[in-house]
């Protein structure tokens, strides 16, 4: 198996700190929320994380419990709904803002199903806290281009799809790969799209999906 | 009647009508549905193997706040048998909630001693999985005399093979949302059987059928394990009753989804082998068993496929273990791709024994003949294909013995295999499908079946298209709800096949209709009506669009319910061959496997969208990729838990783990002419013994237990004398 393309796997207040979110209430989230998502948080980024708890256990800072009220920016609307701590940004966007473009399969950051874009980069919304999404532009797959120069429209044209679980994922993480690289190589979309896992086999026309949605874009 | 001889749409490559739904994220799946009011559900499972539940406190459950609804899945007295066994289900107002009372949910167990591993199970004193012993002698079957046969041979191969449990991994794990009101049963299920689904709800809860309805818009994969409500579907249902009738959603997590929702059985097999310098396969043994783990299904086929049949001499033994693990269910060709394991590895053993190229001791070895529906014989098929596939993958310039490839220098050696397969796919009659022509020109087809990832919606569109003379986007395809006719459901690779005979009479019927409904307005003849490129035709002229014919109808449309009757046998067939080649590089320092080509000749009769039906084989060799290299069900013998229900140490192949992949439609004017037959299953049959015998073809030893992962390829590379 190949390592996993780089993704986040804890959301964008572990690894860019203080400013965003409710830093403060970290080491309430790391005693309440279980094991699962403590674990997830401390192999993406366990030198910050054990900072960041060792900051927080010096100072006294709010404790954060039941649900609080949450404003996530999500393909440009502002969506409001109550969370608890331990809620992931993909449970509060299905579970409670209807928007089911993200899958829920793996639900540990291993197959990509669940990709959002995050302040322009893709991260598996099922290990992102959705308090920590908070302040963050989230764009979802509902958000692209239906048209035919759009990355879905290249998916349809390629076949690239059959039960059509991942492909949500697949087609955030190609949208997320072209941003940053419009003109890539077959490898480089492998590599792009290595952190997402297709189970009935669509692999080779997406990859041609990929290239086609680059090409599309150059034109458009 | 027949399919048109020249056809238009049919057989073209027509983009997916519902594409753009699910590449955008837009169309809802079950799991993505959310009714006015909708609670969540989740499934308490044992984590034992095996125990007597003693006790069930859910009292604390029961009062947390949020939770609306506590169903008991077993009973204090009752036995679990596997990890994930059902215990209870709850419903609450958020899905946190639902898990804190499971957590909440105080269960006592008697632990008892498991078998979870086929050796467990088979050891004397073995705890026992159900009443009877986990392993009954099953009796052998002979033919001939293998064993005089066996001490006439020049050679004689005996070996063991394996391959593990495997689980389906649907994306969309099993669930439903379920709505138990007022009497009556609405489902949105995950499911690969619209029509068969809610007659099982109606048993379960003795509703007349009509009362039970599901809708199945769209669903993430099923693979043969998605074929009734579950036993958490019924919670679903009792929940959302004890709830006053709210709608109640339950889907598995990824760990239950691993242990409890099916799985493709072990095989281990020992096989021995004989033949003549000539080539002459003559003796075949098995002994072989597998577990389904507390459900059946581990038999094989012996010798696969069918064209091997004219061995002589044959004795095959093929039985199955209980084991404490969740229940095997139908997965893509169940039986076949461990049958194909068995009997073509057992064949490339024996041609490296008796030093034959594999390919020709393979030509040597077919049947007189081997004769499927319609009379049509496969051994002329398998010949073409065998040619196809060897030209496709290089075997001139690429084969060379075991001996030879394992000399090369370096540690990176290559290798080449193929391996046989068959599948039935034919179609069952009697499905049902209503055609509507509307006076605006509009056009629907619908039939309670549904889309399993093949496409089905789009086939119908098809066909729709072709017997109108329209586009395919032209046509609406109705599928995925209970209350339309009765259509088929997906196992066996028998939708298509089903379905699509039944749309094209129905279809052909509503058209024959119309033209005697607009005879008055254009001459009065139907018969010398016809339909083409959107316009009406009358004596091969061009007399009006088909929106202007339509409106002819006046107010009142054409509608016509009808199935393929007696003329399913000329519209579809059963039985096909194929074959696959693969070339592999293995690194014999680390024991990795990289895929370099595989190659995929499949024959199905007339193939109605060449877009999705390539698909379709590509899938099917992936997923036998899987099976080849990186699937395997672990479970430890110790806590009789599995280790790795879960997508990170459960392996599946990612993007870079993707080879070339050459498929080759062996779709001559004689395959079309049998009418449809299905495709899903058969191409992901012989990949895995295809790889298998490539890998010991590179490395110069079989590999004698898949997955071919480095420490099974290691150990194998051990097993050579003096070289360990």
């Amino acid at each position: 198996m190949p390592d996993q393309a780089p993704r986040s796997q804890g959301g964008p207040a572990v690894s860019q700190g203080t400013g965003r979110g409710p830093t403060a209430s970290r080491r309430d989230f790391l005693r309440g929320s279980g094991i699962a998502a403590a674990t997830a948080v401390v192999t993406g980024q366990a030198a910050a994380v054990l900072d960041e708890v060792q900051a927080a256990q010096e100072a006294e800072v709010a404790v954060l419990k039941g649900e609080v009220a949450v404003v996530l920016d999500v393909n440009g609307r502002k969506l409001e709904c109550r969370v608890e701590p331990r809620t992931t940004l993909l449970d509060a966007l299905r579970n409670r803002l209807d928007v089911t473009g993200p899958k829920r399969v793996c639900d540990r950051g291993s197959c990509g199903a669940c990709t959002v874009i995050l302040d322009g980069k893709p991260v598996n919304s099922c290990t992102t806290l959705a308090v920590t999404a908070q302040g963050c532009a989230i764009e979802t797959v509902e958000n692209f281009s239906t048209g035919p120069d759009g990355v879905p429209a290249a998916f349809v044209k390629n076949d690239a799809l059959m039960c059509g679980y991942c492909t949500p994922g697949f087609v955030t993480a190609v949208k997320a790969l072209l941003d940053v690289n419009p003109n890539p190589t077959l490898d480089e979309v492998k590599k792009a799209l290595d952190g997402n896992i297709c189970r009935c086999g669509t692999y080779v026309g997406i990859f041609q999906a990929a290239l086609d949605a680059a090409k599309a874009k150059k034109g458009a | 009647m027949g399919w048109p001889e020249q056809p238009k749409v049919v057989g073209s490559r027509v983009p997916r009508v519902d594409g753009l739904g699910k590449a955008s994220g837009r169309i809802k799946y079950p799991s993505d549905v959310r009714p006015e009011g909708m609670l969540f559900g989740a499934v308490l499972y044992s984590p034992h193997a095996h125990a007597v539940v003693k006790s069930i406190d859910t009292s604390a459950a029961e009062k947390l706040p949020g939770v609306v609804a506590v169903h008991l899945l077993t009973e204090p007295g009752k036995k679990v048998r596997f990890h994930g066994d059902d215990i209870a289900a709850v419903a609450a107002e958020s899905e946190e909630i639902a898990r804190d009372a499971l957590a909440a949910i105080k269960v006592e167990y008697e632990v008892l001693p498991h078998a979870v591993t086929e050796a467990q199970a088979m050891a004397e004193d073995a705890p026992r999985v159900a009443g009877g012993p986990n392993y009954r002698p099953p009796r052998a079957r002979t033919t001939g005399d293998p064993d005089a046969a066996f001490q006439q041979a020049d050679a004689v191969v005996e070996a063991t093979y394996s391959a593990p449990v495997i689980t389906h991994v649907c994306l969309e794990t099993h669930g439903l949302t379920a709505q138990f009101k007022d009497g009556k049963i609405t489902v949105w299920a995950s499911t690969q059987n619209v029509d068969g689904l809610p007659q099982q709800l109606a048993q379960t809860f003795n509703l007349p059928e009509a009362d039970v309805r599901c809708y199945t818009e769209v669903m993430g994969g099923g693979f043969g394990s998605k074929f009734g409500p579950d036993s958490w579907g019924v919670a679903a249902c009792e929940l959302s009753r004890k709830a006053g009738g709210r709608p109640v959603k339950i889907f598995l997590d990824r760990a239950q989804e691993h242990l409890a929702a099916g799985n493709r059985p072990s095989v281990i097999g020992t096989i021995k082998i004989a033949g003549t310098k000539d080539g002459k396969i003559t003796a075949m043994s098995a002994d072989v068993y597998g577990t389904g783990g507390v459900a059946g299904g581990a038999t094989v086929l012996i010798p696969y496929p069918d064209v091997y049949k004219g061995i002589p001499n044959i004795r095959v033994a093929t039985g199955e273990v209980a084991t404490h693990g969740g229940g095997a269910r139908a997965m893509r060709a169940p039986r076949h791709p461990q049958s194909c394991i068995l009997t073509e590895s057992a064949i490339d053993d024996l041609a490296e024994a008796l030093g034959i190229d594999p390919l020709e001791l393979r030509l040597k070895n077919f049947a007189e003949n081997d004769i499927v529906a319609g009379g049509v014989d496969r051994v002329p098929i398998y010949r073409d294909q065998v040619a196809i596939g060897a030209e496709a993958i290089g075997w001139k310039a690429n084969y060379r013995p075991r001996s030879e490839n394992r000399k090369a220098p370096g540690p990176i050696k290559r290798g080449i295999g193929m391996a046989l397969h068959m599948w039935g796919g034919g179609g069952a009659p009697g499905k049902q499908v209503a055609v509507e022509i509307n006076p605006d020109g509009s056009v629907t087809l619908k039939s309670a079946t549904q889309d399993i990832g093949t496409g089905a919606r789009t086939l119908f569109a098809i066909v729709g298209a072709e017997v109108f003379g329209l586009k395919p986007d032209q046509i609406t395809a109705l599928i995925g709800d209970s209350d339309y006719p009765p259509g088929q459901a997906s196992g066996g690779s028998t939708t298509t096949p089903s379905m699509m005979p039944a749309a094209l009479v129905a279809a052909q019927a509503a058209r024959d209709e119309f033209f005697a409904r607009i005879a008055p307005a254009y001459g009065g003849d139907p018969k010398a009506m016809r339909l083409a490129d959107g316009q009406l035709f009358v004596h091969d002229e061009p007399i009006a669009s088909w929106t202007d014919a339509c409106r002819k109808l006046g107010m009142k449309g054409v509608a016509v319910t009808s199935s393929a009757g007696p003329q399913m046998g000329e519209l579809s067939s059963n039985g096909v061959a194929g074959c696959q080649f693969a070339t592999v590089a293995v690194d014999v320092e680390t024991g990795i496997v990289k895929l370099e080509k595989i190659v995929a000749v499949q024959d199905s009769g007339l193939i109605v969208n060449r877009s999705t039906w390539d698909s379709q084989v590509y899938g099917g060799v992936i997923g036998g990729l899987n099976y080849a290299l990186f699937e395997e069900r672990v479970m430890d013998a110790t806590t009789g838990r599995m280790l790795n229900p879960d997508m990170e140490m459960y392996k599946l192949a990612g993007p870079s783990d993707i080879p070339e992949i050459v498929i080759h439609a062996y779709d001559t004017p004689a395959m079309r002419a049998r009418g449809v037959i299905g495709v899903g299953e058969p191409p992901t049959v012989s990949t895995a013994a295809a790889i298998g015998n490539a890998v010991s073809n590179a490395i110069g030893v079989r590999v004698p237990h898949f997955p071919m992962s480095p420490m099974n390829v290691l150990n194998a590379l051990a097993s050579i004398k003096g070289e360990a």
